[in-house]
């Protein structure tokens, strides 16, 4: 079943939870990074997960594959580390792991997906900005979540009692 | 599944070790620490002054940036799917003076107590001493450090608060002192909130602002007046309430040692400007659950100090989040939380590295 795992940045608030939790469960090296941009804007990045991955096309070793969910992962024991993954990638995700000799990245958090539990990220991130399951219902979810933003900056000073979800 | 998951180190919760461990502060990283702690089967209490879980995230900041059902329903998860205990309105204290947010306390329970009763004990009550710089005027009626003033608003718009509590700012002007986050939330909820006009006091420029350009940019269009190099010199009253604040324009000196440039006031080029409220968002101290001597290090900026096991100068008391930190950011208080409910595991357990 094809599953992503999207970060929408215009809901991002630059906390950092998403890094820190994934530092957390990776022994100090996250798999995704917050970046301040020159203007100020934190930019989080990580693997996107491509459909037409160009890290898969132009490995060498052919140690980049697809799993069920769609998760691109890299595997430790065919990877050479010559890094034409990092190369070729629009985003600058896979990592050179200088202990391992091997490039890493984000594989999902496949160990957790296993066990039937979300990547971290999108399970600690407080602003909901990172989103993980099937396509089209992460994709009404960003619509819904996107209208409730714009709706509460609008009625924002009203008190919120009786409306919605809250009590 | 809408809220955090705090808890998402295992799925359900495993079989008990036997050992309790409280926490003291329920903001981000004693959320993180108690789904930690719960993941390895410790039974956990949460101890905390405000009327419900979530710190900071909750009463700080705005629901625009973190959804308040985010936080909520975690914590309803921490307690229901997991056991957590809370226990909300409650102050551990120790001789402590009053503090931002304390509005909402019950019921306190001595530091040593809390201790006492259990088998390991985490601090993790943030920063919640905001300051409001001394110059004449600054005990008048309608000035505010930031965090109260946000906090007033979050309490109200959570349903634990009148609105006749909360400042109001509808058809008033505003002026906020800084260029944080906190400085920028300030001004942002007051023009929310219906604010005639609100202004930015910074004393350096738009390129210094910890906030970011983009963030000052974004309520310029707003219509929040940005004043960049001035800083406040006196409040000035009028039956004990404020009615104008008196600014001196600055210029910034050659980079220092440091690499920062300093503001220097330019002398005579005081104005006024008439304003309802002051707000000032030019930072916060840390709130260690004690005041009085307890054996516990603090460091000169009032931080508590832990050795690389998060654990203090007391054995069996470990803190986190931005009482250790200073005030820091929702991630780097949770990471905090994670590695010392890591470590206090560890130590419960006596598990040596």
């Amino acid at each position: 079943m094809r599953r992503i795992l999207h970060v929408d940045y215009s809901l991002c608030i630059g906390c950092e939870t998403c890094e820190g939790v994934c530092e957390f469960i990776h022994h100090g090296k996250p798999n995704i990074r917050v970046y301040y941009t020159v203007t100020g804007i934190p930019i989080p990045i990580t693997c996107r997960h491509c459909e037409k991955a160009p890290c898969m096309d132009v490995c060498p070793s052919g140690a980049i594959f697809k799993d069920y969910d769609g998760a691109v992962i890299i595997d430790p024991d065919k990877c050479i580390g010559c890094m034409m993954c990092l190369a070729v990638c629009p985003f600058g995700v896979p990592t050179f792991d200088v202990k391992l000799k091997v490039m890493t990245k984000c594989d999902m958090c496949a160990d957790r997906r296993k066990l039937g539990m979300a990547p971290a990220c999108s399970e600690m991130c407080p602003a909901e900005a990172i989103f993980f399951g099937k396509p089209e219902e992460i994709e009404d979810e960003i619509r819904r979540r996107t209208a409730e933003k714009i709706a509460r900056e609008r009625m924002s000073t009203i008190p919120l009692e009786g409306v919605g979800r809250l009590p | 599944m809408k809220g955090m998951n705090f808890a998402f180190l295992c799925r359900e919760k495993p079989e008990p070790t036997g050992k309790n461990v409280a926490i003291i502060g329920a903001g981000p990283a004693g959320l993180a620490a108690a789904g930690y702690l719960v993941c390895q089967g410790h039974e956990v209490h949460v101890y905390d002054k405000l009327p419900e879980p979530g710190g900071l995230m909750l009463f700080g900041i705005p629901e625009f940036r973190i959804p308040i059902y985010r936080v909520r329903d975690g914590c309803e998860r921490l307690e229901n799917a997991f056991g957590v205990k809370f226990f909300p309105r409650t102050k551990v204290c120790f001789g402590n003076p009053h503090e931002n947010g304390d509005d909402f306390v019950e019921r306190r329970i001595e530091f040593e107590d809390i201790v006492k009763n259990y088998d390991a004990v985490l601090i993790a009550t943030g920063t919640w001493n905001a300051y409001v710089p001394t110059i004449p005027g600054s005990d008048l009626e309608g000035v505010f450090p930031a965090l109260e003033y946000l906090f007033k608003i979050k309490s109200a718009k959570l349903g634990h608060m009148d609105w006749d509590k909360v400042p109001p700012v509808e058809g008033k002007r505003v002026i906020v002192i800084g260029a944080g986050h906190t400085a920028v939330d300030a001004a942002l909820e007051s023009v929310n909130l219906g604010a005639e006009k609100v202004y930015l006091s910074y004393r350096r420029t738009i390129r210094e602002a910890p906030a970011g350009a983009y963030e000052i940019n974004l309520l310029q269009q707003r219509g929040v007046k940005w004043l960049e190099r001035t800083m406040p010199v006196r409040i000035i009253g009028e039956n004990g309430k404020v009615r104008a604040i008196e600014l001196v324009k600055t210029k910034l000196s050659e980079p220092d040692e440091t690499g920062r440039r300093r503001p220097i006031p330019i002398e005579g080029s005081n104005f006024q400007i008439e304003v309802d409220y002051v707000v000032c968002a030019v930072g916060q101290m840390p709130t260690p659950p004690f005041a009085k001597d307890t054996g516990i290090a603090l460091d000169r900026k009032g931080r508590i100090v832990v050795d690389s096991r998060h654990m203090t100068s007391r054995e069996g008391v470990f803190a986190a989040g931005d009482v250790v930190l200073g005030p820091s950011k929702v991630g780097r208080a949770v990471k905090d939380g994670l590695y010392a409910a890591e470590s206090l595991h560890y130590w419960l357990m006596e598990v040596r590295e």
